[in-house]
């Protein structure tokens, strides 16, 4: 029940922020060249927030120039060198490790406003994101409750240094298990592959539970997104593991729809809205055209979402349509 | 023998078809034709074109059968190590960057033996030792960074960033030196005249008394060289070392190389070929995202136009035969 109040409250202030927005009629974008920059499209939550970015910079008006850097953080931070040299009016950059820094930094040199999302840089303009705070400790909460508050946990977690949306998710996720002492997160951590992760994490699991036989490890959990959760729970059948959950973040249709499955011992995410937040990236352009202020980052809001029933709903009320 | 006309139009069409393509970019997109584009297009290609170079040597000392002759796809995993090492040393352990790079060198050096040993000790499959080895060494970059990025901040990686020679990309300066070094050791020395001839026909050149084991070996350890020098270009493009990267870079390198040889008149697999490859697969890139392609057309588009172009000159060679 107060799962389903939360999701209905989130989705709320979700419609009246997006009905704002969009009532913003003297926001524009004609005449005005927009780069899109997404790491890569293979993934959902990628995919969503470039086509988000796109479609609303072509609503208000805007011409797009699309770059995909095809899951490579090198070719996706070249991609901005592209962008610089067609003289276009503000790139929105979505994702991305260190290597884009010095292109934004040239960009924002040459007068090129960027607007990062997922990605906090001292060379942005505004950073769009979900509440990275909330979803950290929401998913220790969750994590912790649905392991009885004891037990070992292994996380991947390959990004906490290296992307700073990773370090918040995964060090409030850290802050909120040193309330539960009985509670151990096994070392080494493990680093997923940012490409191809769902197989390179099925692998890990599998060294991971011949290393941890049954009643020695209670759950896996994801630090900063939930693609490697698919091979871990793959992993779990495979080995016919009953005894490991599985926690993690992001919530796309594909990883609710393994939450939504009978017995599936993936128990709890928090979902963002990644269309919606590259949508709100590209209002953030028109906002800063039209002459407003602009804070330092956008939040935009998540919805958490608990065991089977919470999975059925999300996928509804987030409008990728109904699970029996 | 004169060829018939239909056969000479099929040997000029892939350089038609480029010829065409980049005009088409260039009405299309005011930027595109421009000097800034084009050093941007061979700033971008640097990394593709060294590890070119390295295949390109390779294939040219073990003879252009993909699968028996001479290849390497070990290359840019040798890049990725070595730029892993030197991160790692520079950011990690506070090391300065020649010491970096000497531990670097040795970890190459080691697995060009380790690939001659392999394919002239064991006489193992060349496609396959390599790509054997490619993973061996992806794995053990995995351990080394534990597949997390390291950022690199060092005075020159910097400079190779964003450096420039004469007034050009320092990252271009640099590697129009190494191409010329290359060209002249291949091509206007008597090592690299036998080293052709090892590849043009072995048994050929054995029977000349050129000692072909030799030269393959060799080749395998230019090879690795070439993975040295082009991590620290992968270094400078990405402002550290990031996980993941081997995987296009490969690609590119097998498509730039062999992109090349359907631009040379004998379909063979030459260092210009190989250079030119390279400049072209970034040109396709950069001149599509000047017009604005769609992002989920663009692999298509390019994958098709590469497929054209080297079925074409594989058309042309049996017609030859």
């Amino acid at each position: 029940m107060k799962s389903t109040m939360t999701l209905a409250a989130a989705l709320a202030s979700t419609v009246c922020f997006s009905t704002a927005a969009f009532a913003d009629g003297h926001l524009s974008l004609d005449g005005k060249t927009i780069g899109v920059a997404v790491v890569g499209t293979q993934h959902f939550w990628d995919r969503e927030a470039f086509n988000g970015a796109v479609s609303t910079v072509e609503e208000l008006g805007g011409t797009v120039v699309p770059v995909d850097g095809g899951r490579d953080n090198q070719v996706h931070a070249d991609n901005h060198d592209i962008l610089l040299s067609q003289g276009v009016d503000a790139v929105i950059s979505i994702l991305g490790d260190g290597a884009v820094e010095p292109k934004f930094e040239a960009l924002s040199g040459a007068g090129i406003p960027v607007f990062t999302v997922d990605h906090q840089s001292p060379f942005g303009t505004n950073n769009t994101t979900s509440d990275n705070y909330y979803m950290g400790t929401t998913i220790g909460r969750y994590m912790a409750d649905a392991i009885g508050g004891e037990g070992n946990v292994a996380v991947f977690n390959a990004f906490e240094g290296a992307l700073r949306i990773c370090g918040i998710r995964a060090g409030l996720w850290k802050y909120v298990l040193e309330d539960y002492p009985g509670i151990t997160i096994i070392q080494p951590e493990l680093a997923e592959e940012f490409a191809n992760a769902p197989e390179d994490a099925r692998i890990k699991t599998l060294d991971l539970l011949s290393q941890y036989p049954e009643g020695t490890l209670d759950a896996i959990h994801v630090g900063c997104w939930d693609q490697p959760a698919i091979g871990v729970v793959q992993a779990l059948e495979e080995a016919g593991r009953t005894d490991v959950l599985v926690t993690a973040l992001d919530g796309g249709p594909d990883t609710l729809e393994i939450m939504a499955e009978e017995g599936s011992p993936f128990v709890a995410n928090v979902a963002q809205q990644p269309n919606l937040i590259g949508s709100t990236a590209a209002m953030n352009v028109a906002r800063h055209f039209a002459g407003e202020t602009l804070l330092p980052q956008t939040f935009v809001e998540v919805v958490p979402v608990l065991g089977q029933d919470g999975a059925k709903a999300a996928y509804e009320q987030l409008g990728y349509g109904t699970l029996d | 023998m004169t060829q018939p006309m239909s056969q000479r139009l099929l040997g000029v069409f892939p350089i038609i078809v480029f010829a065409c393509l980049f005009a088409y970019l260039g009405v299309q997109s005011t930027t595109f034709l421009s000097l800034d584009t084009l050093e941007l297009i061979t700033k971008q290609a640097v990394p593709t074109v060294i590890v070119s170079l390295g295949l390109a040597t390779v294939v040219i000392a073990g003879g252009d059968d993909v699968v028996a002759g001479g290849i390497d796809l070990s290359i840019p995993a040798t890049a990725i190590i070595c730029a892993a090492i030197i991160a790692d040393q520079l950011t990690n352990q506070g090391a300065s960057l020649p010491f970096a790079m000497i531990l670097a060198f040795g970890a190459a050096a080691i697995i060009g033996a380790i690939n001659a040993f392999l394919v002239v000790g064991l006489r193992m499959t060349p496609l396959l030792a390599t790509l054997s080895m490619s993973v061996a060494i992806v794995g053990i970059t995995k351990v080394i960074t534990s597949s997390r990025r390291i950022g690199v901040t060092d005075e020159t990686i910097v400079f190779i960033r964003d450096g420039t020679i004469f007034g050009i990309a320092a990252s271009v300066v640099m590697t129009t030196v190494l191409v010329l070094v290359f060209y002249h050791a291949l091509h206007r020395t008597r090592w690299g005249m036998n080293m052709q001839a090892t590849g043009g026909s072995r048994d050929a050149a054995e029977i000349s008394g050129i000692l072909t084991r030799r030269f393959v070996v060799q080749s395998f350890l230019i090879a690795a060289f070439a993975g040295w020098i082009a991590s620290v270009f992968v270094l400078a493009r990405g402002s550290g070392s990031s996980p993941g990267t081997e995987e296009n870079m490969l690609l590119e390198m097998v498509l730039a190389t062999f992109l090349g040889a359907a631009f040379s008149p004998r379909r063979v697999v030459t260092l210009w070929g190989a250079v030119l490859g390279a400049v072209v697969v970034s040109a396709l890139s950069v001149g599509f995202i000047s017009i604005g392609v769609n992002v989920f057309w663009t692999g298509c588009i390019k994958g098709a136009l590469i497929l054209l172009v080297v079925a074409s000159a594989s058309v042309t060679t049996k017609g030859r035969s």
